[in-house]
């Protein structure tokens, strides 16, 4: 397993040129090895672009990414080796399928990394059952299945060829409640059934509240915050001054608060304000 | 990704920016026709002076205007050659086993070379340059427009154009993003030789093409529950109007066509 | 009672796949009033996005009743100018923001519905002018669309509904695939019609905290009406909620908690203000009593 890391890491988009912008501005983080990690911001807060900078696609304007250490640019033939290495599903991936069947566009990645059948075959069934896709579904063509059916599948393409690091853009951007927790909890599964570690970039503070361990968040290029779910929560506060909307129970933690009423920091589960409460009311 | 200039226009506050799009049009063709009224040094010296006049005006920087020459250079290299050396003549200056260049050739190729020039900065500076992609899709259907009475599917032209320009920078982001995904995937743009290359755009292109498929479904879609129905009975929110600087504009072009005319019956020396 | 705009009675509606009929509506009955602001609740492929393309006439209804703005979209003799007339009534934002901008300035998208309809020049100009002052994007007139945030494309495309100055605007899944600042954008555009202009707006979501908004919200599961009411009445039985998929306010569900823990609270609140104020009266009554 992996530890990945970011050392004084700027990105300058359009550099010299009139339209000059500095998506990261001296950025360094520790990512925990193991963890599901959660980055939250809001659009343009650099996280779209500290993803693609994690698996190589981007270059690092300034500083360093280190995987176990090592700086993922030492040898830049050598880059195509880090992405196997670190996994990258983008906002969308359902518009990445291309085969004839879902089973080949789930092999397409574990093929190119020149693996035999057997094990192809292996990793294919594997990642199915990671993304919760029905096995019958493998050799419909990817027009025939859902908008989150073909998600799932997409998704299910980077887990095979299970990556160490498995970074993920929105997954759950658009789906129903339904759907997003059927993705939210295969990702958390294949992080702990691999021991892979898993970065998750949402919007929505309510899923990190509910998946992720340890959280980041970004504003202006910069980290804002960071830390473990429940250091992160206790600075709700923080978090609402820069705009981003906390889980609704967290809201009302805050407001009940406000109004003289003594409850411990950080609640953001439902079950957490109903220990809080339940005690209050006795 | 988002800054890909559409085309080649230069936005700058001139003269020649200002000008209607249909009367550049027009310009621009009537200059055409000039570079090809010319017949001797003296013509020649006042398109010369004419290109660089207009450039001038137009407040676009001398790198961007040499910049449309660029991919030309090969032609006219070529042209000069020719010219130099088959163009036969009474003033013999050099020869050397078959090859003669008389005064003539060398006239002649300066004469094209010039002529070339000046027909790609013309079109440049009246067209793309000073003119958006869309006010110049605009004033080609507005030009055109008597052809309808031939049925002739101006305005679907137009649309087409119009929807194409709108997106060519949504399809060229997409394009990008797809090919983010699949080198994650472990695709390599890069390596192996001519056909393990074009085998590995498949993955980028079939999603490409379904995409826009997709795209191009709900457009429709969108365009229809807009009310589209094709051109009858449209109006337009910009009736575009000719100003006076627009009637200048073209007298000066005529005058300079005049000119030319005229300088061809006292010109000395060579003549084309 | 307002004036019905929408009439739809034991409505089906199905596709066809693998030549076989599946039905995606099973009898839907409803009426909405001129006025109302809507919110339609459903996981994806409940049929609710179906509804909504059936009410400006994309698609076609197979048995029911459906009149929307006097057009009566079940009748055999329909024809292509009642759809065209129907179309100026009731406009629609699509969910995809790139995908319905036709122009390559925002102006003359704005434009782009009143010169299909064939309104003069000069009335073009004052109505694309207002729509954007409308939806607060003067700014971005001159503006190419692919420049603009998601949010912003959404707002352009409801301002092109605007200068065609319909009565009902339909949201399918408009905010679907906005970042929170979007939809947010979003809302409070259609929110501001409805309050100031008295459009009838209907907006399609999954999103709960969106559908908690309106004035009424109507669930529909499985191609089926399964509750119509005030967001408080949908939301008092959060099972029937879970149930079909979807989710349940926080502040719901904690109250609902402490209730069945024997916790005497009146009331369904559905924000954190409603809910702390509850808890606040609860809390002072026990200090009390």
């Amino acid at each position: 397993m992996a530890e990945l890391a970011l050392e004084n890491i700027t990105y300058v988009y359009g550099e010299r040129t009139p339209f000059e912008i500095k998506a990261l501005d001296d950025v360094s983080l520790t990512v925990r090895e193991g963890s599901v990690t959660g980055i939250i911001g809001h659009t343009g807060s650099g996280k779209s672009t500290l993803v693609q900078l994690l698996n190589g696609l981007e270059r690092p304007t300034s500083g360093r990414v280190l995987l176990d250490g090592k700086d993922i640019w030492e040898k830049p033939k050598e880059i195509k080796k880090i992405r196997f290495r670190v996994g990258l599903v983008m906002q969308y991936p359902e518009y990445q399928l291309f085969e004839e069947t879902i089973r080949a566009d789930i092999a397409f990645g574990p093929k190119n990394m020149g693996l035999s059948e057997e094990e192809i075959n292996h990793r294919v069934k594997e990642a199915t059952e990671f993304v919760g896709l029905d096995p019958i579904l493998l050799d419909k063509s990817p027009f025939d299945l859902s908008g989150g059916q073909k998600r799932r599948a997409a998704i299910a393409g980077v887990m095979a060829m299970r990556p160490e690091i498995l970074v993920l853009d929105e997954p759950a951007a658009g789906l129903d409640p339904r759907g997003r927790d059927i993705i939210l909890k295969g990702i958390r599964d294949y992080g702990k059934k691999t021991g892979s570690t898993v970065i998750i970039v949402s919007h929505s503070m309510e899923d990190m509240a509910t998946y992720c361990d340890d959280i980041i968040v970004m504003s202006h290029g910069k980290v804002y915050l960071s830390g473990t779910r429940d250091e992160v929560f206790a600075h709700a506060g923080k978090l609402t001054e820069v705009g981003l909307d906390v889980p609704q129970i967290t809201r009302l933690a805050l407001l009940l608060e406000e109004r003289g009423i003594p409850l411990p920091h950080g609640i953001y589960t439902v079950d957490a304000a109903l220990d809080a409460l339940r005690s209050l009311f006795r | 990704m988002k800054n890909i200039a559409l085309g080649q226009y230069y936005p700058a506050e001139s003269p020649i920016h200002r000008l209607d799009a249909r009367m550049k049009v027009i310009l621009a063709i009537l200059y055409i026709v000039c570079t090809f009224l010319c017949k001797n040094v003296l013509c020649f010296a006042a398109l010369a002076c004419s290109s660089i006049l207009l450039i001038l005006i137009s407040r676009i920087p001398l790198r961007t205007v040499l910049r449309a020459i660029r991919p030309i250079i090969f032609i006219m290299l070529f042209t000069a050659v020719i010219n130099l050396f088959f163009t036969k003549g009474e003033v013999l200056l050099f020869s050397w086993w078959k090859l003669q260049i008389y005064r003539e050739g060398i006239y002649s190729a300066v004469f094209m070379v010039v002529r070339i020039i000046v027909l790609i900065l013309g079109t440049s500076l009246f067209l793309t340059y000073t003119t958006t992609p869309i006010a110049l899709t605009d004033a080609i259907e507005s030009l055109l427009s008597p052809l309808r009475i031939f049925h002739a599917p101006i305005h679907e032209f137009a649309m087409m154009m119009t929807i194409a320009l709108r997106f060519i920078p949504t399809l060229s982001e997409e394009t990008s993003k797809i090919m983010n995904a699949q080198k994650a995937r472990g695709v390599d743009f890069s390596e192996g030789g001519l056909i393990r290359r074009a085998k590995s755009l498949v993955p980028i292109l079939i999603p490409l093409f379904v995409s826009s498929f997709r795209r191009a479904d709900e457009l429709a879609t969108a365009m229809e529950c807009r009310c589209y129905r094709g051109g009858k009975g449209r109006t337009k929110m910009t009736i575009p109007r000719l100003h006076v600087r627009d009637f200048v504009a073209l007298f000066l072009m005529v005058a300079f066509g005049a000119g030319i005319v005229l300088l061809n019956r006292y010109g000395y020396g060579y003549t084309m | 009672m307002a004036e019905i705009l929408i009439h739809a009675k034991e409505l089906w509606c199905s596709y066809e796949e693998d030549d076989r009929r599946v039905p995606v509506l099973r009898g839907i009955s409803l009426d909405i009033a001129r006025g109302e602001y809507v919110a339609i609740l459903g996981h994806n492929g409940s049929g609710k996005s179906t509804f909504a393309k059936l009410l400006n006439g994309i698609l076609e209804p197979e048995a029911g009743e459906l009149v929307v703005a006097g057009t009566n979209l079940a009748s055999p003799d329909l024809t292509d100018d009642d759809i065209y007339a129907l179309r100026r009534e009731v406009g629609m934002v699509f969910q995809n923001p790139d995908n319905q901008l036709v122009a390559t300035i925002v102006e003359e998208d704005v434009a782009f519905g009143p010169e299909n309809l064939g309104v003069p020049s000069a009335e073009i100009r004052r109505r694309v002018d207002d729509a954007l002052a409308t939806v607060g994007m003067s700014d971005y007139a001159g503006h190419e669309p692919h420049r603009l945030s998601g949010g912003q494309k959404q707002r352009v495309a409801i301002a092109g509904l605007i200068a065609m100055m319909p009565s009902c605007m339909i949201f399918d899944e408009s905010t679907a695939m906005l970042d929170p600042a979007g939809r947010r954008e979003v809302i409070e555009t259609f929110e501001k019609l409805n309050r100031e202009q008295g459009i009838t707006v209907l907006t399609i979501t999954h999103y709960m905290n969106e559908a908690a908004r309106a004035d009424r919200v109507i669930v529909i599961d499985d191609g089926k009406i399964l509750a119509d009411g005030t967001p408080h009445e949908i939301f008092a039985d959060p099972g029937r909620l879970i149930a079909a998929g979807l989710d349940v306010p926080q502040c719901t569900s904690l109250i609902h908690a402490l209730r069945a823990e024997g916790v005497a609270l009146e009331g369904e609140p559905i924000t954190p203000e409603e809910c702390a104020d509850l808890l606040c009266r609860a809390l002072e009554g026990k200090k009390h009593g």
